[in-house]
């Protein structure tokens, strides 16, 4: 019998369990240090202090967007418009600063509140006037972009000095805002193990019908997990704010499909119910580095285009082996 | 008497125009089991899906522990007391058997945050008091259905229920886990809790029901203590035909030798099994659940490759890799869960029924609508589908209905011999009826069949010959004068050498 026998009995069951459930993640790390150990082979600058602080700072404004994205992905959903919002953040938060020190903490307010906004609207158009997250986040990321190209299409606004200082700023040999996604995710993951909150966002994605009929507040789950990811968009804009220095149209354009493509190559199912912060993070750095590595390495921006394709495609078939 | 603790009064309801309820009232008293019982599409899933806040009634009121009961939330009803094991578990695969068991209800700590330890620590509580032990940490989706069946009902006494519905349980389990569900009905019903509880197997019901309620075409038809009923009566209220006309007999020659298995194996637990089948036969598999007869089936359909031994088709020797393979030598295999093998339920019954001669009725590529129009129909009128037309969706047909759409499918490869896993689980008894009539004429035209079942009336009632199996391996076969439920029981639970010394 395939009963109460299988579960009970011991421990290499438990091993077989444990790398089936995590072996892509394995994967992922493991992956990352085949590219660790290419650099540091094939090129100089690319294991010194100064290159792996821009890595993981640079890692950090696509994590912190691919960890809301990977809530909404939890749940069955989609979220393109985090990009076209990052881009309207920067060009908010540059005007309301104004280069003026006074205007840090109303910039930062204004920026969060429009991302609340959309966030909530995005929830509104899903749960009340049932169109589908794909949908609705593709129309709100031409409505953004729009928005933001109306703004300006020319560089505009100014940040304060001390924001722009807080981009270089580190913690003994760690960038601040490094520090700042890593402190994200570990709050993401304690938010899937610990709250409510987090069982719910399983729950809705894994199945509505079943969520519904015990009772799980499907639409407030919902407008929770929308609000969060456009916050992370707009607070990824912010950093955008303090890296530019000036409110840059340019900004974000993208940004939804990398922070997508991180998501699931840490072996987040994009049918919802199950996602992985340690997975997610593992796809943000590998992102990352590749993208360094290639540019250490000199090869063109549209071959590594090619091979970032190439990188979803792999991760992706790998996933599927695991899964038969 | 006592009060009753719900009454549901004069309840209608009707779905784009189809009536599919009529003035029904149904009431339960406090502490007994009440068995629902009907066809499918007669409303039992209906009216509980309304008790449970799922579905609004047209008309009609539900008083429930003495006071009228309005419009109220699924967590709301949840919280009153309801609750509703369903037919298709309502769990999350993906969460683990603890968090399911709480789900929507989580226990949470002084800040507000989940408490882990209340989680797994009430959730191993609730599951021992069913006689279980079980890993709550364990995603349900990585356990067997009877464990998550289990779940549901830890479920169920977390909410503590006063009233819990149990919508066809027995529908996916067999032998010993049935009765451990009655130990536990009977546990509960000894608590006080109320039981609804809905079936096809008229035997369950009898042997754990104190009043029985029958349902036909939208209305209450019979509602009596069970010491009144007997099985004939039973039937005959539930689809008006009595017992002995179920299991249609023919007598057919048996033909030549169609398919032969010499000891096979795969790497599951199917471990050295030989059968042989005849032109014109019906061979049951019986045995419990996991005792190999699915894998059986698999291995005979080319799904898992064989590790060891033989099939033979019509004498030739086959060593398919493949289900296509098997398909192209006339092996057809209808798997038991049709919904998610057998049928694409968001296609048309058109499109499910040709999916597999496309090639047949096409010309270069391109469908040709009239010959499609041709088959479809002809398959509507030889199995009596019931649909609105060609183009209705399937996951909107009624199961018994679903099930004549994938035989339907299968018999248009022409096959020469086709596997039935559980063909009329889900199945109401009037079109259990019209699949068994279906299953003789097949074999009136020489199609030999294999038939995977956990209802042994059924495989008595169709089989000319039955192989038991347990723990991979055939335990016995019963033909003829031999064949009787108590010996193929035996057969299932102790094996083939201790079922003889027993």
């Amino acid at each position: 019998m395939n009963g109460l026998g299988g579960i009970m009995s011991g421990q290499p069951q438990a091993r077989a369990r444990f790398l089936r459930r995590n072996g892509h993640v394995i994967m992922v790390y493991a992956f990352i240090l085949l590219l660790v150990a290419i650099g540091a082979t094939q090129s100089e600058r690319f294991l010194t202090e100064r290159n792996l602080a821009n890595v993981a700072r640079q890692s950090a404004f696509l994590g912190i967007v691919a960890l809301g994205q990977m809530l909404v992905i939890l749940t069955a959903g989609i979220d393109l418009s985090v990009g076209s919002l990052v881009k309207v953040s920067i060009l908010v938060s540059a005007i309301v600063m104004n280069g003026e020190s006074a205007n840090v903490v109303p910039a930062i307010l204004a920026t969060l509140a429009l991302g609340a906004l959309v966030g909530l609207i995005h929830g509104f158009l899903i749960n009340e006037l049932r169109i589908a997250p794909f949908i609705v986040t593709l129309a709100s990321l031409v409505i953004l972009k729009g928005i933001g190209l109306t703004i300006s299409s020319s560089p505009v606004g100014k940040a304060s000095r001390e924001v722009m200082m807080f981009y270089v700023q580190t913690v003994g040999p760690l960038p601040v805002i490094a520090l700042m996604f890593f402190a994200l995710a570990l709050l993401t993951m304690l938010l899937l193990r610990y709250t409510v909150f987090g069982k719910h966002l399983v729950a809705v994605g894994g199945s509505v019908e079943v969520a519904r009929l015990s009772g799980v507040p499907i639409k407030r789950t919902r407008y929770g997990v929308y609000v969060i990811c456009s916050l992370t968009a707009a607070l990824t804009g912010l950093l955008w704010l303090s890296r530019m220095g000036v409110g840059d149209p340019a900004i974000g354009d993208g940004i939804e499909l990398q922070a997508i493509t991180a998501v699931i190559i840490g072996g987040t199912s994009l049918f919802g119910g199950r996602a992985s912060v340690l997975g997610t993070l593992g796809g943000v750095l590998l992102l990352g580095i590749t993208a360094n590595l290639l540019v250490m390495l000199g090869v063109s921006q549209f071959i590594q285009g090619l091979i970032q394709g190439l990188i979803i495609v792999a991760a992706v078939a790998l996933y599927k082996q695991e899964g038969d | 008497m006592s009060e009753p603790i719900l009454e549901m009064r004069g309840i209608s309801k009707s779905f784009a125009g189809v009536r599919a309820l009529r003035d029904v009232s149904f009431r339960c008293q406090a502490g007994l089991v009440y068995g629902l019982v009907g066809e499918n599409g007669a409303g039992k899933s209906t009216l509980m899906k309304i008790l449970a806040g799922a579905y609004k009634a047209d008309a009609g009121a539900i008083i429930y522990k003495g006071r009228p009961r309005h419009a109220a939330s699924t967590g709301e009803i949840i919280a009153s007391g309801i609750s509703i094991i369903y037919q298709e578990l309502a769990l999350v695969p993906q969460m683990s058997a603890a968090e399911n068991i709480f789900l929507g209800r989580e226990p949470r700590n002084a800040i507000g945050i989940l408490d882990l330890g209340q989680l797994h620590a009430r959730s191993q509580e609730l599951l021992s008091r069913l006689g279980v032990a079980l890993d709550t940490r364990l995603p349900v989706g990585e356990l067997t259905i009877a464990q998550q069946q289990l779940v549901e009902i830890a479920k169920a006494l977390s909410q503590d229920a006063d009233l819990i519905v149990m919508d066809e349980p027995s529908a996916i389990l067999a032998g010993s886990e049935l009765d451990q569900l009655f130990d536990i009905i009977a546990a509960l019903k000894a608590q006080g809790v109320t039981i609804v509880y809905i079936s096809h197997r008229l035997e369950e019901v009898f042997r754990i029901a104190d009043e029985v309620t029958v349902l036909k075409d939208g209305e209450v038809v019979d509602s009596r203590p069970i010491g009144q009923l007997d099985r004939h009566t039973l039937v005959r209220s539930m689809v008006g035909r009595s017992l002995d006309e179920v299991f249609p007999q023919t007598d057919h020659e048996q033909g030549d030798l169609v398919l032969a298995a010499e000891d096979i194996a795969t790497d599951t637990i199917l471990d050295g099994v030989s059968l042989r089948l005849h032109a014109g036969e019906i061979l049951g598999i019986a045995g419990m659940v996991g005792s190999g007869r699915t894998e059986l089936a698999r291995a005979l359909f080319g799904a898992d490759p064989l590790t060891r031994g033989e099939v033979r088709l019509a004498g030739k020797s086959l060593q398919w890799q493949t289900p296509s393979q098997a398909i192209r030598a006339g092996v057809a295999l209808v798997p038991e869960d049709r919904k998610s093998q057998g049928l694409f339920t968001a296609l048309s019954v058109r499109n499910n029924i040709t999916i597999s001669i496309l090639s047949r009725i096409s010309r270069l590529g391109i469908l040709r609508r009239g010959q499609e129009d041709k088959v479809v129909s002809a398959a509507r009128q030889r199995l009596s589908i019931v649909m609105t037309s060609p183009e209705q969706e399937t996951q909107t047909l009624s199961g018994g209905n679903q099930q004549k759409v994938v035989l339907a499918k299968w018999l248009e490869t022409a096959p020469a011999v086709i596997i039935l896993d559980e063909p009329t689980r889900g199945v109401d008894v009037g079109a259990k009826f019209e699949i068994y009539k279906l299953m003789r004429q097949l074999n009136d035209r020489g199609l030999a069949i294999i038939m995977i079942s956990s209802e042994l009336p059924e495989i008595i009632g169709m089989s000319d010959r039955i192989l038991v199996m347990n723990g991979g391996r055939v335990a016995g076969e019963l033909a003829g004068e031999a064949v009787d439920e108590e010996r193929i029981i035996k057969l299932a639970t102790l094996g083939g050498a201790e079922a003889q010394s027993a």
